[in-house]
């Protein structure tokens, strides 16, 4: 129960961030697509370096314990055809799951219409399990991690994602301010 | 726009420090925690009967996960229903929710009960095995002795459990035939080897 509580929460500060974010609005997330408008980036951005900081520095602290935190297992091949067609919905909707949860809570048409989408894709694939489970099994590598894969140490990646992300981040700030 | 510089600058030195401070796993220690292994043995909390793990299929218990250790061929052969198949060299490459139930079963409990010990030592502590493996899940679930001097209440329950998985139950006769019974089907369902 007072886990459900925790997640309720967590999830009730998610989405008020993404509507605060501009998230909800589905043109906003169509127009990262076309590179008109680098909202998503941004929020991605600043989450991952956040999270990862966090995640990091709160381990070194001795307040949580990162070793604990699930990593998702790597399917390659079928992750790869998964990310097309969710990169192909998403462009096409101009939502993800998680803002078009915030674009219904907002009061938007499409936001309902994405998830009724998500449910069904849900339910069909969830029917054809057996038929294509063999492929959604196929590829495994494990729980893949930068650090892993790289064979570097865990503070290295860091360091290497947080100049990546805050150059990233500071290139869309000048080109947002020269417009 | 101050504010967005000075965070970024924060991040960038919090950032380049990290490698310098070292891991921040505490679960990096590879290696058995003896004392906890042979508690968990002790006390029996390492393992689970067929039967229960029939039960807790039958419950949807949450987080459950049924991980047959067997090699592809044997496991698409005849496994237990909702289970995985993760023969051993693959298992201890694999990762655990924590709040996940890991049920390790293989043909007649021995491998199960060895993959158990080395997920101990890789820190997976919610990991429990069939002694008997497949050959229990025949005997006790598929094709259950109903005890004779069981109550009805019992005998009943063991009846519906077998058959919410499409086994059909043996009437056990006195004690004796009970024995010779067991011992009859054992030398028949049990296969050699794990």
């Amino acid at each position: 129960m007072n886990d459900l509580l925790i997640a309720g929460g967590i999830g009730v500060a998610f989405g008020w961030a993404l509507e605060c974010a501009g998230l909800g609005d589905p043109p906003k997330l169509a127009g990262q697509f076309y590179l008109r408008d680098f909202t998503v980036l941004k929020v991605m951005l600043s989450a991952m370096l956040t999270a990862m900081l966090g995640v990091f520095w709160g381990g070194r602290l001795d307040m949580l314990d990162p070793g604990a935190l699930y990593v998702p297992e790597t399917y390659l091949l079928p992750q790869l055809v998964g990310g097309l067609v969710f990169g192909l919905g998403f462009v096409l909707s101009g939502l993800c799951p998680g803002t078009s949860c915030v674009a219904l809570a907002s009061g938007r048409i499409e936001g309902a219409a994405t998830m009724l989408g998500l449910f069904a894709g849900v339910l069909l694939v969830g029917l054809a399990f057996p038929a294509i489970e063999p492929f959604y099994r196929s590829t495994p590598h494990g729980p893949l991690t930068i650090q892993r894969l790289a064979d570097l140490p865990y503070g290295v990646v860091v360091a290497l994602v947080t100049v990546v992300a805050v150059s990233m981040l500071a290139w869309i700030a000048k080109r947002e301010a020269a417009r | 726009m101050r504010l967005v510089r000075g965070l970024g600058i924060g991040a960038l030195a919090l950032g380049l420090v990290a490698p310098f401070a070292g891991s921040p796993s505490r679960t990096q220690q590879r290696g058995l925690d003896l004392d906890s292994i042979a508690r968990a043995i002790d006390d029996g909390s390492d393992h689970v009967s067929a039967r229960q793990l029939a039960q807790w299929i039958r419950d949807r218990r949450p987080g459950l996960r049924v991980i047959d250790v067997r090699s592809p061929a044997e496991f698409h052969d005849d496994a237990i229903p909702t289970a995985e198949n993760l023969p051993i060299d693959q298992l201890v490459k694999s990762r655990f929710a924590p709040d996940q139930t890991i049920v390790l079963y293989s043909q007649e409990g021995a491998h199960a009960g060895q993959a158990w010990v080395m997920l101990r030592s890789l820190g997976v502590t919610q990991a429990v095995f069939v002694p008997g493996g497949l050959a229990d899940w025949r005997e006790e679930v598929l094709s259950p002795l109903l005890p004779a001097n069981a109550s009805p209440a019992e005998r009943a329950r063991i009846a519906e459990l077998s058959h919410y998985f499409g086994g059909s139950p043996r009437i056990g006769g006195s004690q004796e035939d009970q024995v010779a019974g067991a011992t009859q089907t054992g030398r028949g369902s049990r296969r050699r080897g794990c």
